[in-house]
């Protein structure tokens, strides 16, 4: 990696190379790069630290510093804790739950084409509709509580899950699963070993995107209606004007993005070695 | 090897001392609303124990007398037999290597080889299994490829990698379809070897689909010559060289090359006419 990022600036600018400074060449390192993605946020925050802003605008713009303190804050008496185990219990159950539907009858679905061909409409058409519209229908139906979030992030799990579970099953190889049966597996066999096996790619491919999704719909939710929850604290704090405790909440929520982001591409790299 | 104690012999309650027979079995595809006849009616007997190799030019319908034998593909015409019962689906009996290697991509070399010993229907104890793999590997010769996937391995091994998982569960019917095709000229000696000795021993019947005669000449009791498309069949010829065969030095006999000469003159014509279109 290191080497083609060196042969890339090479083609970029030619003759670098020889008289690459000692700054250009720590950047082809690991620890060069994570070094340099800490200046470059150590740098935009001092800027916003002390930023040359009036009054007025201060109050707008808050500070890093003031901003951190409210986190610390929080940290101490237990707020971050409380909200933080909301949304995330929030998301965890509606995300298993539409994930454990979606593989199910993703499954049956994809076993049985003729059923599947009755229903692929239904499917498509809510497979496209932004599921978020759905949130005010829930929370009249099922109250402002969690139920009705974690019933907006299933369905929007599901039918994620669900639609690439069905592509990953019929996309099987039939010759794999004509081996198997030669060799005397019992049809369940064959769908464990060969079917499932086979659809996994696909299925975790549904499951990495809809983390995002699950995670989306869960603060878009807080947003419209809760009383507690990420999405409940920043738009608490903003409601009161309290900017800092705004951008508080949203750092915590990037914080929180980025560990998701980071665990769902460990995960996948770990499953997928056999793709040669 | 030796520790493979043979096979008990099956008990059989039949007439027709035919493990397999075509009776008048035939194939026609329907390609894109026109029809394609694969295979003319053939009538084909292979006995119990029997080796039989089928040699003739590309796209002769062979593979397809394969797939009806497995009960992949249903006859068009006639009917297919195995001990005597017509073939309705797939057939469990046999082991059927095909021209494209099955193994599953997400196991490794090892777990491929393994797989049909975790089935329900042999099950078969961890360590048992795990030193009946091992001894496959060697034989095959694999050794040290355990943890590889198939896509990490040489066409050439991925298809010794096929023959080891069918081999190791030892089905009474062997098909084979093209197996040697992609293996260098030693290897494929060595095979042939191993091959022989294990059906023999073994006692396997063997349907074998080869373009190679010298192969079909080593390995068969029987050659069946079928001809260019569609597929009949044009000749049967009855291989008369003493068992055990050496594969190593059998091709330099005289007899063998008395075989090849009567083979070759048989199929000539059809190879010629094949690689003209």
């Amino acid at each position: 990696m290191a080497e083609q990022a060196g042969s890339v600036a090479s083609l970029a600018f030619p003759g670098s190379r020889s008289g690459e400074t000692p700054l250009a060449r720590a950047l082809t390192t690991p620890q060069g790069r994570i070094g340099a993605r800490i200046l470059l946020v150590a740098i935009l925050l001092l800027a916003w630290e002390f930023a040359p802003v009036g009054k007025g605008t201060g109050f707008w713009l808050s500070k890093p510093s003031l901003v951190a303190g409210t986190i610390w804050q929080w940290i101490l008496d237990g707020t971050l804790r409380v909200h933080l185990q909301a949304t995330l219990a929030v998301m965890a159950e509606g995300y298993v739950t539409g994930c454990l539907a979606g593989i199910g009858i993703g499954i049956v679905l994809g076993l049985v084409p003729r059923l599947h061909r009755v229903v692929s409409p239904f499917l498509a058409g809510f497979y496209a509709m932004p599921k978020i519209a759905l949130a005010p229908l829930f929370i009249i139906l099922l109250g402002v509580g969690d139920l009705s979030k974690v019933a907006l992030v299933a369905i929007t799990v599901f039918f994620l899950v669900v639609t690439n579970t069905i592509e990953g099953v019929r996309d099987v190889d039939r010759d794999l699963v004509r081996s198997l049966t030669l060799m005397g597996a019992t049809r369940v066999e064959v769908i464990r070993k060969v079917v499932v096996r086979s659809a996994l790619p696909w299925i975790f491919t549904g499951m990495r995107i809809a983390v995002r999704y699950a995670f989306t719909n869960t603060l878009l939710a807080e947003l419209i209606a809760a009383n507690r929850g990420l999405g409940f604290l920043i738009e608490f704090n903003s409601g009161n004007f309290n900017i800092t405790g705004a951008y508080a909440g949203i750092a915590v929520l990037v914080l929180c993005s980025v560990l998701l982001t980071e665990l769902l591409s460990r995960l996948e790299a770990r499953v997928s070695r056999w793709r040669g | 090897m030796d520790q493979i104690a043979p096979a008990p012999s099956q008990s059989r309650k039949r007439d027709d001392p035919a493990k397999i027979r075509l009776v008048g079995a035939g194939k026609t595809f329907q390609v894109r609303g026109t029809e394609l006849e694969a295979l003319k009616p053939v009538d084909l007997g292979v006995g119990g124990e029997e080796f039989v190799a089928l040699v003739g030019p590309s796209g002769c319908g062979k593979s397809t007398i394969l797939n009806l034998v497995a009960g992949l593909l249903a006859p068009s015409a006639g009917q297919v037999l195995y001990d005597g019962e017509p073939v309705t689906g797939p057939n469990r009996r046999v082991g059927y290597l095909t021209q494209k290697d099955t193994l599953l991509p997400w196991r490794s070399t090892a777990d491929n080889i393994r797989i049909s010993l975790e089935l329900k229907c042999r099950a078969t104890p961890r360590a048992e299994a795990t030193d009946r793999v091992a001894q496959m590997m060697e034989l095959v010769g694999l050794r040290g490829f355990e943890h590889h996937y198939p896509a990490e391995l040489s066409g050439g091994m991925r298809k010794r990698a096929a023959l080891a998982r069918t081999l190791i569960y030892e089905p009474e019917t062997l098909l084979m379809d093209e197996p040697f095709g992609a293996l260098d000229a030693q290897l494929k000696l060595l095979m042939l070897d191993q091959l022989q000795r294990l059906t023999r021993h073994r006692r396997m019947t063997v349907l074998f689909v080869t373009h190679d005669l010298g192969e079909a000449i080593t390995l068969a009791d029987r050659i069946v010559v079928v001809s260019a498309r569609p597929g009949r069949i044009r000749a049967v010829h009855e291989v008369r060289l003493p068992r055990p065969r050496d594969v190593f030095t059998i091709r330099f006999s005289e007899d063998f090359a008395r075989q090849h000469e009567r083979l070759w003159d048989e199929l000539k014509d059809d190879i010629i006419k094949g690689t003209d279109v």
